[in-house]
C-alpha cells in the first residue's frame, strides 16, 4: 500500500482521545489506564526469540520495576492470552534474573538508577518500556510521551535489534520517534 | 390471437421467424447480462474482501494504540482507487474511528458489528474484522463504486440492443426470403382455386411446387377439379340435350295451341253462323204459327189451338237455347273489357236486379265480408255471379233458403264463392254440370232453364285465366268457387 510509505512518523492531535472524557465518566481513562493497556498491546506487535521462552507452554512475564503508577488498570488486562501465551504480571523491586521479565516496565522512581536497569538487561531479549524522558537515549527500547493529554510513545529500532526483539513496522509506524541503527535518537 | 389469425400468410411466417429470433435472442441476451454482471460482481466483491483484508490489517496497530488520524490516514490511501466510494473503520466498540468518502447509513456504528465478511445485499459493501492476535479490535467497512457495474450493465445492454437489430434485421430478410417456401405453394393454391371459382373454368390445374404435405393438396385439389370438370361436361351435355327437346316440345305445343285455337274459332264461327241462320226459319214459323192462331181462330177447336200453342212455346224455347249458344259463341269470340272493378258493386247491381225474385223465393242472401277489386271485365263477371245466384236460388228445396257470397284467400289469388243450402249436386255430375246444355232435372223441374248458364260461367272464368270448381254433399247443399286472374 502507497500510502503505508507516506505515513508520517510524527502524527499530531487526534481529537478523539481529547474529546472522550467529556462524552461519559465511565469511559474516562486516565493516563495510566491507556498507558497499562498500551504496555499490553505492544506484546502484540513485538516478536520475542524463541530462545526467550523455556518452551512453547511458558507464559509471557510482564514486570513492573519500582513504584507501580497503574494501580488497578493493570491487573485488568493479565491473564488474557497474547499470542497463545499466558500473561502474568511480576511486580519487581529489582533485577535479579534479566531472563524472567520479556517486558519491563521501568517506573520513573527508578530513574536514577536506569543505567544499571538497562545494562543488566541490555543482552536480553526483554522489552524495556520507560517513562522517562531521555530513556532512549540511555538504552531503553519504548518509552511513553505525552502530546498534550493523548499517549504516544517512541522506539528505538536500534535498541531493540540488538537484543534480538523484533518490532513489527506498524508499530514503527505509530512511534513519534524511531531511534534507528547508528543514529540513536535522529 | 385474434387480430394475428387475419393476417396473410406471409406475414404470420415472418412475424413467428422475428418472434422466435427475437425471444431467444431476449433470452440469451439478459441470461449472458445476468451470468456476467454476476460473475463481475463477484470478482468486485472479492476484489474488495481482499482490499478490505489489507486495510484492516493496516490499522491493527492505529486501533491498538487509539490512534485515529493514522487510521484516517490509512483510509485516506484508497484514493488512488477511484473504484472505492467511502470506506470506514470502527474500533472494538462499535465506535466510528475513522472514514473516508461519501457519508451516509454505512457508518453507523450497528453496522460495523454485523457479521464478519458480511456483504450488503443490494451494494458491493465488504466489512471485515481487524484481528489483533485473535482478538477483534475493530471493523473496517469499505464499499465499492457500483458505476463500472452499471457500465458494464449498459455496455452489455447496448451490445445486445445493437445485435437484436442486427439479427432482427438479418432475420427479417432472411424470413422474407424463406417464408416463400412455405407460403409461395398456399398462395398459389389459393389463386388458382379463386381464377376456378370466379371464371368457372375447371380446366385450371394448381402447380406442385414439391412433394410435402401442400404437394397432396394440390394434387388432391386438382383431382377434386378434374371430376368436376368431368361432371360439369356431363352436366352441360345433359343440359343442352334438355333444352334442346324442351325447344322441341315447345314448338310442338305452340303448333297444337295454334290448330287448337284455329278449330275453337272455327268452332264458334260455325256455331255463332249456324245459329244465327236457324233463328231466321224459326222466327217464320212462329209468325205463321201465330197467324194460325189469330186469323183461322173460329175454325180450329181446342185441341188444335192447344197443339199451336205447344208449337209457339217451343219455337220460343227454341229461340231462346240459339240465343245462349250464340251468346256462349261470342264469348269465345269477342275481346274482353278489363278495367278496374269493385266487386262489391256488381254483386249489389246482381242482387238488386234479381231482388223480386229473391223476395218471392224467400231467399236469404249473406256477405259475410267485403269483396276486393280485381281488373276483371265488368258485365262478364257479372254474369258470373248472376248465373250462380239464380242456380242457387233455383235448386233449392228448403223452406229457408239462403246464398252466401264471399271470398276467401287461395294459394296465388283470392278464390271466390257462392254457397247455397240447396239439393246439392252428387259428385258424378260434378263435370257435368258445366257441359252445354246438359240438364240434370227435368225442363219444369226447378223453374227450367235452358242449361247453358253454368257453361257459359266456366268460359267467362276461363277467359279470365281462372280456374271454377265446386263442392257439394247432395241434400245439404253446394259451394261453386272460382278464381280470376288479375292480368288477362
Amino acid at each position: 500500500m502507497a500510502v503505508l510509505r507516506r505515513l508520517p512518523a510524527l502524527l499530531l492531535f487526534a481529537a478523539a482521545l481529547a474529546t472522550a472524557p467529556a462524552a461519559s465518566r465511565a469511559q474516562v481513562a486516565g493516563e495510566y489506564d491507556i498507558k497499562a493497556a498500551f504496555l499490553y498491546n505492544f506484546t502484540k506487535f513485538v516478536e520475542w526469540p524463541p530462545t526467550a521462552f523455556f518452551d512453547e507452554h511458558s507464559a509471557l512475564n510482564l514486570c513492573v520495576l519500582g513504584e507501580d503508577p497503574f494501580g488497578r488498570s493493570l491487573p485488568e488486562v493479565l491473564g488474557e492470552e497474547a499470542a497463545g501465551r499466558k500473561l502474568v504480571l511480576l511486580r519487581i523491586g529489582k533485577i535479579a534474573d534479566p531472563t524472567v521479565c520479556h517486558v519491563l516496565f521501568i517506573s520513573r522512581s527508578e530513574r536514577r538508577r536506569l543505567p544499571q536497569i538497562l545494562a543488566a538487561v541490555r543482552m536480553f531479549p526483554v522489552l524495556t518500556v520507560g517513562d522517562t524522558p531521555g530513556f532512549l537515549d540511555q538504552g531503553g527500547i519504548v518509552n511513553f510521551t505525552l502530546e498534550g493529554s493523548k499517549v504516544r510513545f517512541e522506539i528505538s529500532q536500534a535498541a531493540a535489534e540488538r537484543t534480538g526483539l523484533r518490532i513489527s513496522s506498524k508499530l514503527l509506524r505509530l512511534a513519534t520517534r524511531v531511534a534507528e541503527e547508528g543514529r540513536p535518537g535522529a | 390471437m385474434h387480430i394475428l389469425q387475419n393476417l396473410p400468410i406471409r406475414q404470420k411466417l415472418m412475424l413467428i421467424a422475428l418472434l422466435t429470433t427475437g425471444g431467444a435472442l431476449v433470452m440469451a441476451g439478459a441470461a449472458l447480462i445476468y451470468f456476467d454482471v454476476t460473475r463481475f460482481r463477484a470478482e468486485m466483491t472479492e476484489d474488495l474482501g481482499a482490499l478490505t483484508e489489507i486495510v484492516a490489517n493496516n490499522c491493527t496497530a492505529a486501533l491498538a494504540f487509539r490512534d485515529d488520524e493514522a487510521a484516517a490516514e490509512t483510509l485516506r490511501a484508497l484514493r488512488a482507487r477511484q473504484d472505492i466510494v467511502s470506506a470506514a473503520v470502527y474500533d472494538g466498540g462499535g465506535r466510528l474511528v475513522a472514514s473516508y468518502g461519501e457519508k451516509g447509513d454505512a457508518f453507523l456504528p450497528a453496522e460495523a458489528r454485523a457479521a464478519d465478511g458480511h456483504t450488503e445485499p443490494g451494494g458491493l459493501g465488504v466489512f471485515r474484522p481487524v484481528v489483533l492476535k485473535g482478538e477483534r479490535i475493530g471493523t473496517v467497512y469499505l464499499r465499492g463504486s457500483r458505476d463500472e457495474l452499471m457500465g458494464r450493465i449498459r455496455v452489455h445492454g447496448l451490445t445486445v440492443g445493437v445485435v437484436f437489430l442486427a439479427s432482427g434485421l438479418a432475420s427479417l430478410l432472411l424470413a422474407s426470403g424463406l417464408q416463400r417456401i412455405v407460403s409461395q405453394p398456399i398462395l398459389d393454391l389459393s389463386e388458382t382455386a379463386r381464377a376456378v371459382s370466379e371464371r368457372q373454368s375447371y380446366a385450371l390445374r394448381a402447380t406442385k411446387a414439391g412433394a410435402d404435405e401442400m404437394g397432396d393438396l394440390v394434387d388432391a385439389f386438382n383431382s377434386m377439379l378434374e371430376q368436376i370438370q368431368e361432371r360439369d361436361s356431363a352436366l352441360l351435355k345433359a343440359k343442352g340435350e334438355l333444352e334442346r327437346r324442351v325447344e322441341e316440345r315447345t314448338l310442338e305445343l305452340a303448333q297444337r295451341n295454334d290448330e287448337l285455337a284455329q278449330s275453337n274459332k272455327e268452332l264458334d264461327d260455325f256455331a255463332y253462323i249456324a245459329s244465327h241462320d236457324l233463328k231466321e226459319p224459326l222466327r217464320g214459323i212462329h209468325n205463321y204459327s201465330s197467324f194460325l192462331l189469330e186469323d183461322y181462330a173460329g175454325k180450329l177447336d181446342a185441341e188444335g189451338r192447344s197443339k199451336l200453342e205447344t208449337l209457339m212455346r217451343l219455337t220460343r224455347r227454341m229461340e231462346t237455347l240459339i240465343d245462349s249458344l250464340l251468346h256462349y259463341s261470342r264469348l269465345g269470340r269477342v275481346d274482353l273489357a278489363i278495367d278496374r272493378v269493385d266487386l262489391n258493386e256488381i254483386v249489389a247491381e246482381v242482387l238488386d236486379s234479381l231482388a223480386i225474385t229473391l223476395k218471392q223465393e224467400e231467399t236469404e242472401v249473406r256477405i259475410p265480408r267485403p269483396l276486393p277489386t280485381v281488373r276483371c271485365d265488368r258485365a262478364r263477371v257479372g254474369e258470373i255471379f248472376s248465373n250462380l245466384v239464380v242456380n242457387a236460388m233455383r235448386y233449392n228445396d228448403k223452406p229457408r233458403k239462403w246464398i252466401e257470397i264471399g271470398v276467401i284467400d287461395g294459394e296465388e289469388l283470392p278464390v271466390f264463392y257462392v254457397r247455397d243450402n240447396g239439393i246439392g249436386i252428387s259428385e258424378k255430375h260434378h263435370d257435368a254440370v258445366f257441359r252445354i246444355f246438359k240438364r240434370l232435372h227435368g225442363r219444369d223441374k226447378f223453374g227450367g232453364g235452358t242449361g247453358a248458364g253454368l257453361t257459359i260461367v266456366k268460359k267467362i272464368v276461363e277467359r279470365h285465366q281462372g280456374r271454377i270448381w265446386l263442392e257439394s254433399s247432395p241434400g245439404e247443399g253446394t259451394t261453386f268457387f272460382f278464381t280470376l286472374r288479375e292480368e288477362t
